[in-house]
């Protein structure tokens, strides 16, 4: 005899299985399955059918998987790029500052200064273009 | 039935303007957009699903948990103001390439 609540019981453990995550979202696949069943159901099939049906339209839980890895994966990059931005935009300052102070000191522009300064520059600048393309991304 | 890639990259403006009309959950998304294509446009379902949670994520739309009808949980989706500047853009590139076919299609009968 073929129990329903049973079944989606089995269907919602191996989702977990595969590596669905959070729970939230298995839940939500859930009602969607739920949701077709009755549907189904009330045109005359067979639970049996029906949910043979409703899940071959939710699809395969390892490519639901691999779909919502690559949002993770896309999140993971742009977190990564405004990181390292945001270390650059301050790496920058950080050789300019004590280059600008020896300069004060000394009174004079040598090459190691003017080195530094042009080298913080180009890490800071560098530094806050990825802070804007990491926010750019998350619109993309 | 529509190729697979074209149904892919309608994906977000269907689902932007459905939106506009107010809020609503994955299941009634699909069914509306079989209804309203005559069936010709056909979501594996379980996929709308990372395009909704994408789309959530790039704050073009809100989601609630909510109850449907007979007390169960459902997940509510609704339009954000930059997702409905989303499709305004989406239209516009939509109706720029309906435009362009139009043209070359009325070119060759003439």
């Amino acid at each position: 005899m073929f129990d329903l609540e049973k079944t989606i019981t089995e269907w919602r453990r191996q989702m977990l299985a595969a590596g669905i995550r959070p729970p939230a979202l298995v839940e939500e696949l859930e009602g969607h399955l739920r949701e077709e069943i009755e549907q189904l159901i009330k045109t005359g099939m067979d639970a049996s059918l029906a949910f043979e049906i409703a899940t071959g339209h939710i699809g395969q839980p390892r490519l639901l998987k691999h779909e919502f890895k690559k949002i993770e994966r896309n999140s993971m990059k742009r977190v990564i790029i405004i990181a390292l931005g945001v270390f650059a935009s301050l790496t920058g300052p950080a050789l300019i500052l004590p280059a600008l102070a020896k300069h004060k000191n000394m009174g004079i522009w040598s090459y190691d200064i003017a080195w530094l300064i042009i080298l913080g520059a180009i890490i800071a600048l560098a530094g806050m273009g990825m802070v804007i393309l990491g926010f750019k991304k998350q619109k993309a | 039935m529509l190729r697979k890639e074209l149904v892919a990259a309608a994906a977000e403006p269907l689902i932007l303007s459905l939106l506009a009309r107010g809020e609503s959950y994955g299941y009634a998304i699909i069914q509306d957009v079989k209804a309203r294509s005559g069936g010709k446009m056909n979501w594996t379902d379980g996929m709308l699903y990372p395009v909704l949670h994408r789309m959530e994520r790039r704050g073009l739309i809100k989601a609630r948990w909510g109850e449907s009808e007979t007390g169960r949980k459902r997940k509510y989706y609704s339009l954000k103001k930059e997702g409905k500047a989303a499709m305004e853009k989406h239209h516009e590139h939509w109706t720029l390439v309906h435009d362009v076919l139009s043209g070359l299609r009325k070119e060759h009968y003439v």
